[in-house]
């Protein structure tokens, strides 16, 4: 590659400067993930790089004539944030708004560029600088003065893009008209798909909000039982009562842990609706409260975990459904995972339940 | 209470001895101190030895079960004798240990 002395020079200041681009770089990358994470947005990719020297040479080989200095190349340093959703770009946009300064003038919406009946690349691309407000090193001011290009973009474009520049750059053959034309198809199916992505979360967004409002309004017999609903329901601290009640039987506190393993097991046990765990609350509290203090008074423990209290309902309810000392061991190794102690456990049960005439 | 900590390659083994209650749940705890520290733990704690636990001896394995958690290790509490076992059975326990 023959460069001329300005783009020779052009080349050098890059060398020069390749450090603090690289500094640049880890800079523009923590401000990035501490944003999404802050804003509690999941992507499905964000990445830096610094133009390697050969790609810049190729770059003013093209073009250098354009270029003054170094810091005219706005893409020195790259960087880009994958989505998962299209419609994510706008809201991640509107973040790095905020953050970065950006160079209005070169930055290009490429998602508006295209014709209404063109298909092609799609993806928003800033040139930013980092303000000194949001980071500042005394020893590299020119952190604050170089710009760079973030790119936006989701999972679908950004395959598109890297499929369509494998193609169609790295060849050294004019591409036919046909073979064009299949990756304009190509990115107008994967535009269509990025639409139907976003409007099948936006639908099951939906679902779960009338879900929850259903839960939250007292309508279970209507609610079927799934992980979703599951969940909605239990933050309503539906088994607080009697976990604290048994608690209660040697003035102890109770530990809140996670009762979502028992979603399978409730499913197991043929719960068809939320409606129906409660039926079994209403109906077993009282007996899995009487099996509790059995097992508990004058044992000095004074911690139960939360569970304990959903624990006892479904070992009355098998019980109390004749499903017996075999039923238990089932509830017990879905439970746990198969062990032979679950046999001596759920004996030792069914003895305590005559005692208290649960069966 | 006998603690006996062996640090295997990536895992570490634990031996417990005799009974937890309140008079030395304190020292149980900084016994397993050191199982507070590493990254990532695989921690194997043997109970065939351990004859009692009161809600203090609980109150300790908690605060491990959750020290290991936010480490993004494991543990798993083997060979306890079935009167120990129905301890951590009617207190919930068990639900939020792994006992094998």
């Amino acid at each position: 590659m023959k460069l001329d002395v300005h783009c020779e020079m052009l080349l050098s200041e890059y060398h020069e400067k390749l450090p603090i681009y690289e500094k640049m770089k880890t800079v523009v990358l923590d401000l990035l993930r501490n944003c999404l994470d802050k804003n509690n947005i999941l992507v499905s990719g964000l990445e830096a790089r610094v133009k390697a020297e050969q790609s810049l040479a190729g770059k003013l080989e093209l073009k250098g004539f354009k270029y003054h200095t170094l810091e005219d190349i706005t893409d020195v340093l790259g960087a880009r944030i994958i989505t998962y959703y299209s419609d994510e770009v706008d809201i991640i946009s509107a973040l790095v708004e905020k953050m970065f300064e950006i160079d209005w003038a070169n930055s290009v919406d490429k998602r508006k560029m295209l014709e209404i009946d063109r298909f092609g690349y799609l993806s928003l691309h800033y040139v930013c600088r980092i303000p000194e407000t949001l980071y500042k090193d005394p020893e590299l001011p020119q952190l604050n003065q170089i710009r760079f290009e973030l790119q936006m973009r989701s999972t679908l474009q950004h395959v598109w893009a890297n499929m369509y520049h494998d193609i169609g750059y790295k060849s050294n053959v004019e591409i036919p008209i046909e073979y064009q034309r299949n990756m304009t198809r190509l990115a107008g199916m994967l535009e269509l798909a990025d639409e139907q992505f976003c409007r099948i979360r936006k639908e099951i967004m939906g679902y779960r909000r009338t879900v929850q409002s259903m839960v939250a309004t007292g309508k279970l017999d209507e609610v079927p039982l799934n992980g979703d609903t599951f969940r909605s329901f239990l933050e309503l601290k539906p088994f607080k009562n009697l976990a604290d009640k048994i608690a209660a039987i040697n003035h102890g506190e109770v530990y809140e842990d996670n009762l979502m393993p028992y979603y399978r097991i409730l499913l197991n046990m043929n719960m068809k609706t939320i409606g129906d765990i409660v039926k079994m609350s209403k109906t077993y509290s009282e007996s899995a409260y009487q099996l509790a203090l059995l097992q508990l008074a004058g044992t000095g423990l004074d911690i139960v975990t939360y569970s304990v209290a959903l624990q006892n309902l479904c070992i009355v309810a098998i019980l109390k459904k004749g499903y017996g000392e075999a039923g238990l061991v089932s509830f017990f190794n879905a439970l746990y995972g198969e062990n032979d102690y679950h046999q001596q456990r759920a004996k030792r049960i069914c003895e305590q339940a005559r005692k208290i005439n649960l069966i | 209470m006998k603690v006996t900590i062996n640090k295997q390659n990536e895992k570490t083994l634990v031996t417990l001895e005799g009974r937890i209650d309140t008079t030395n749940a304190d020292q149980f705890q900084q016994d397993i101190a050191p199982l507070m520290e590493d990254e990532r733990p695989n921690i194997d704690i043997d109970c065939s030895g351990m004859t009692y636990t009161s809600s203090q001896g609980l109150r300790v394995f908690l605060l491990l079960q959750k020290s290991v958690v936010a480490r993004n290790g494991k543990m798993v509490l083997h060979n306890m004798n079935p009167r120990v076992k129905e301890v951590f059975d009617i207190t919930g326990f068990s639900n939020i240990i792994t006992i094998i």
